[in-house]
């Protein structure tokens, strides 16, 4: 193994202890999904009578949602453990060592992966076990979970690149609340063809509504549809700019 | 020399010169003592001797890498005990101790003996095993003595290493210095206690507004300020009090910006 994959697998597995330590802090980001799938499905249902609304129960069009939101929250983490590790000093330690810079950045994100596969994987047993099917079966699975790994990941770049240009805990932990406008501003509760306009053209423009309807589509209709493929393109090209931007922002702030 | 440098300058965004055109070597195997004022520069250097802060201007070499294109070569040959205890809350001692062995990319076999080694140096054996956050002052600052020391770096930076200690402690973190020291590594130490640069140092570097204003060893100082403590010499060159606050302590930062 070369020095720099062995560096991101140390890494990685020290990032990965982190994610159960403490273990309490894994149930705001395995409630607040849960919460809502419930509440909502439940004091919703009747929006699945509405005329235009797809052929499915409201649970069911909303289901994905539950396993997005987990992800969404849990991404979140990588910024606020970056600004602990900036503001005791780790960091600095880290950076005089003879390791590959791009490896502490890389271990952050296999974090990220590992935590949205453990969080969504609950939550989809959960589903599962309420009656939600899964149209594209196991292999429709895998690739729920490799779009939400690549969203993820991205996602998780905007607390790490807070981190980076402010060292400041507070506003990084502030930054879940972008979820909200992020997740709500999409057609995640609502399908387009029945948003009010407005939301509908912001909906559009809204880089989160291809990954929505992209899960969406593979739990409710089948591979031909092409939000999977657009699901795919939109959450690679956020990755790829996304972790571009935290590079820079490395290297930037570093020096 | 095992520390060469060569006019060295830091200027900070917004114009604050933190460190003006310093030279000065340290020899190998010398236990080499850096005092100042706070905000003399002293952070800011060791700082840009490590490559947390980038230069401005001049030249570092350490055991004969120039630092500006041969600093991964350097930095496994140098070892940093912080001012900050740098250390993962997250993680137990022995933890730590076993990644930053695997990052230096040592041999298991011989991490397993390095920390078995290190953990009783700074006395951690019983406490290995539990999480950093659980610790004292005194065996954080053990700690991370320990984790710079798990490669055996040729050169040690040690930033105020004893700050916050108690009598005890830091008379233990002191004997430990003294065993590295006399073991052939070279150690090079900022500190506020004139004491204990007296104790420990061979050779002591005074730094003030950003220059060397005074070096040589302890007698060569007292001879040449006529003096008779270190602290005297201190006041002399410096006209500060030990322990004054100055307003530019974050200049040293790397991760504050445009900051004096």
């Amino acid at each position: 193994m070369s020095t720099f994959f062995s560096d991101w697998y140390y890494l990685s597995i020290r990032n990965i202890k982190q994610i159960w330590r403490p273990a309490l802090a894994l149930i705001p980001s395995m409630f607040i999904p849960i919460f809502f799938f419930v509440v909502n499905s439940q004091s919703f249902s009747a929006v699945s009578k509405v005329p235009g609304f797809p052929n499915v129960s409201y649970k069911q069009f909303i289901a994905p949602v539950a396993i997005f939101t987990a992800i969404f929250f849990s991404a979140g983490n990588a910024g606020i453990e970056l600004v602990q590790d900036i503001s005791n000093g780790y960091l600095k330690k880290l950076l005089i060592m003879p390791i590959n810079r791009l490896a502490i950045i890389l271990g952050k994100l296999t974090e990220v992966a590992v935590q949205s596969v453990l969080q969504g994987a609950i939550v989809l047993v959960l589903l599962l076990a309420v009656g939600v099917p899964i149209n594209t079966g196991f292999l429709g699975i895998l690739a729920m979970f490799a779009m939400l790994i690549l969203f993820a990941m991205a996602w998780s770049c905007i607390g790490m690149i807070a981190a980076l240009r402010t060292q400041n805990a507070r506003l990084v932990q502030s930054m879940f609340i972008l979820v909200f406008p992020f997740l709500y501003l999409t057609t995640s509760q609502m399908p387009r063809e029945l948003l009010p306009d407005t939301f509908r053209t912001i909906a559009t423009y809204n880089p989160v509504t291809s990954i929505v309807e992209g899960v969406r589509a593979l739990v409710l209709d089948g591979w031909g549809n092409p939000a999977i493929v657009q699901g795919f393109l939109v959450a690679a090209i956020l990755f790829v700019v996304m972790v571009s931007l935290t590079v820079a922002s490395f290297q930037k702030t570093l020096k | 020399m095992i520390i060469e440098v060569k006019d060295l300058a830091k200027t900070y965004p917004g114009g604050v010169e933190a460190v003006r055109g310093v030279t000065f070597d340290v020899k190998e195997g010398e236990f080499f003592g850096f005092l100042g004022p706070n905000g003399a520069g002293k952070t800011t250097t060791m700082n840009m001797l490590v490559n947390l802060v980038k230069k401005t201007s001049g030249s570092i070499k350490i055991d004969g890498f120039d630092l500006e294109h041969n600093a991964s070569e350097i930095y496994k040959r140098i070892g940093f005990a912080m001012q900050e205890i740098g250390l993962d809350e997250t993680a137990t001692a022995r933890e730590m101790l076993q990644l930053h062995g695997r990052l230096y990319h040592l041999p298991v076999s011989r991490i397993e003996e390095q920390i078995a080694k290190l953990l009783k140096l700074v006395e951690l054996e019983k406490v290995a095993d539990r999480y950093a956050s659980t610790y004292s002052g005194g065996m954080r600052r053990r700690l991370d003595l320990a984790l710079s020391l798990i490669h055996e770096p040729r050169v040690l930076f040690l930033d105020e290493p004893t700050q916050g200690l108690d009598p005890h402690a830091r008379q233990l973190i002191w004997n430990h210095l003294r065993d590295l020291n006399k073991q052939g590594m070279t150690v090079f130490l900022t500190t506020h206690f004139m004491e204990e640069a007296e104790t420990l140092c061979e050779r002591i570097a005074i730094m003030d507004k950003g220059q060397i204003v005074t070096r040589g060893t302890v007698p060569e100082l007292l001879e040449r300020h006529e003096a008779k403590t270190l602290e005297e010499v201190f006041l002399k060159t410096t006209g500060s009090n030990l322990g004054e606050e100055e307003v530019n302590l974050n200049a040293s930062d790397p991760y504050v910006r445009g900051r004096g």
